[in-house]
Order: C-alpha cells, then sequence, then structure tokens
C-alpha cells in the first residue's frame, strides 16, 4: 500500500509538464521510441502535439526520476524506455485516474 | 530554427541537443514552436535534470537548507507554479508602489519618522505577500486581509517605536 501511494505521487511535482510526462509514459508503455516518434504516437492517441521544448522538459524530469531510460543508438535520435519505476508510476496513475473516471460515470449515471 | 538551441544551458545541449534539433527539424516552424522552445530553455535553465559526473549528491542537510530557502524566498510551500506566478507579481508590484510612495511622502514629509517606518517595514512586505499566498490561501479573503493588516500594522507601529525612541537618544 506504502509502495502504490509513493508511486502515485512520483508525477506529482512536474507542474506544468505532469500531463506532457504522463503522456510519455503512455507512449513508452508499448516500447522504446525516440522523441520524433513520441510526438507522432501522442498526436495519434490524444490529439495533442508536443512541441519541442516542453517534450524535452519532460523528458529531462523523466530520466533524472528514473522513471525512464535512454538506449544506446548510432543515430542522433536516442531512444527510451521505461523503467519498472517508470511502469509502477504510470499503472499508479492510471490506476488513479480510472477510478476518478468511473466515480464520475457513475455519479453523472445516477444524476 | 535550429540557433534556438543556442538558448539552452551547455550542459543541456551537450546531452538532448542532437536529438533536440531532430525533433525541432521535424515540425513547421510557428510562433507558437518558438515559444514552446524559449520556455523549453527558461525551464532548463531554472530546473536543470542534468547530474552530472562532477556534481556532487544533495545532502540530506542541503535538502533542509534548500527546501528553508524555499519557504523562506521562493514562494513557500506548497504553492502551485501559478499562485508562485500570481505571488512574484504581487511581490514586485507591491515593492514598486512602495518605493513610489516612499518617494513623494519623503519630498513631503522629509526624514519623519512615520515614512522613515514605512520604508523599513517594507522590507517585510513581500514576505508577507508570501505567507499569505502560502498559509492563508484556503482561508476567506477578510481573514486574509485581518491577518496581513494586523501584522503589517504592529510591525509598523514597532518600527515607529523604534525609530522615534532613537530620536530622543
Amino acid at each position: 500500500m506504502m509502495r502504490k501511494m509513493k508511486d502515485e505521487t512520483e508525477l506529482d511535482d512536474f507542474g506544468r509538464f505532469s500531463e506532457p510526462a504522463l503522456l510519455i509514459l503512455v507512449s513508452l508503455a508499448e516500447g522504446p521510441r525516440h522523441g520524433y516518434s513520441m510526438t507522432e504516437d501522442i498526436e495519434a492517441i490524444a490529439s495533442v502535439r508536443l512541441g519541442p521544448g516542453t517534450l524535452y522538459g519532460a523528458l529531462a524530469r523523466l530520466e533524472a526520476r528514473g522513471l525512464i531510460e535512454p538506449l544506446k543508438s548510432e543515430d542522433r535520435r536516442n531512444p527510451y524506455r521505461l523503467t519498472s519505476l517508470g511502469e509502477r508510476a504510470l499503472r499508479a496513475r492510471l490506476d488513479s485516474m480510472m477510478a476518478v473516471a468511473r466515480t464520475g460515470q457513475r455519479r453523472l449515471a445516477s444524476a | 530554427m535550429k540557433w534556438l538551441l543556442r538558448l539552452y544551458p551547455a550542459r543541456w545541449r551537450e546531452r538532448y541537443g542532437e536529438e533536440f534539433g531532430a525533433v525541432l527539424a521535424s515540425q513547421r516552424a510557428s510562433f507558437g514552436l518558438v515559444l514552446d522552445v524559449i520556455g523549453g530553455a527558461v525551464d532548463a535553465h531554472l530546473y536543470p535534470q542534468i547530474q552530472t559526473s562532477d556534481s556532487k549528491p544533495i545532502k540530506e542537510e542541503d535538502k533542509m537548507t534548500l527546501a528553508l530557502f524555499q519557504r523562506c524566498a521562493a514562494g513557500g510551500p506548497k504553492l502551485s507554479p501559478s499562485e508562485r506566478r500570481i505571488a512574484s507579481r504581487l511581490s514586485i508590484s507591491s515593492a514598486l508602489v512602495i518605493a513610489a510612495l516612499y518617494l513623494v511622502l519623503t519630498k513631503i514629509y522629509r526624514e519623519a519618522p512615520a515614512v522613515q517606518a514605512m520604508w523599513w517595514t517594507s522590507f517585510m512586505f513581500s514576505n508577507f505577500i508570501y505567507q499569505q499566498m502560502a498559509y492563508l490561501k484556503k482561508r476567506l479573503w477578510p481573514t486574509q486581509a485581518l491577518v496581513l493588516g494586523a501584522g503589517l500594522s504592529a510591525m509598523y507601529l514597532f518600527m515607529l517605536a523604534v525609530l522615534v525612541a532613537a530620536r530622543k537618544l
């Protein structure tokens, strides 16, 4: 329970980068991607096109906190992947969002 | 557009420069894109996330010092970025208003203790604004006004008493 509570707060101090960071984690949940591929994927799943300033602001925070890690690449487009900590943080945040969504749907249905 | 990369810190460019350049080159140039890159550069300077091999790990006592500085000067505990912006604007605008008021009153009343006391009290004013944002933000406006007004008035009266006493020495 304590672990779940800690994981849930991993993205809380990202400020304006919280939402981009969550979208990046969702994008990387499918497998390693580089920056350009992430922006394309995020645009497809959330209809939001992240600018490079926002994308790398969020990537730097995620990497500094050990939620993602870079993979070696010959190409200048460095791919990233989720770490186990990142996976747990993403799972915890999605569970929390789903609980809120379910409550909202239930209340709307009964209104 | 690649010249915008120069706005970022050197260490940041070393780490992310190439891949950032690749993403930047893939996007259509627009005013919004320029703003996004400039905003990212400001963030990279203000909140550098990169740990270099020569940077020392932050010790527990250093964390306490940082937390103390943040509470005293950088916006109080648990403030959101938008609240920090509001607090900063309030703080800066109130400092300008006090400075203008002080100049006008000095011109009229010269070095009267009442004017000097206002000057000394103004040093605490910015801190009070942050306190209001940090600790009183969930209170009603009348409560905030009462606490701030009473605190500033008490401080002003104290400084006035000190300055009047000093003149009699």
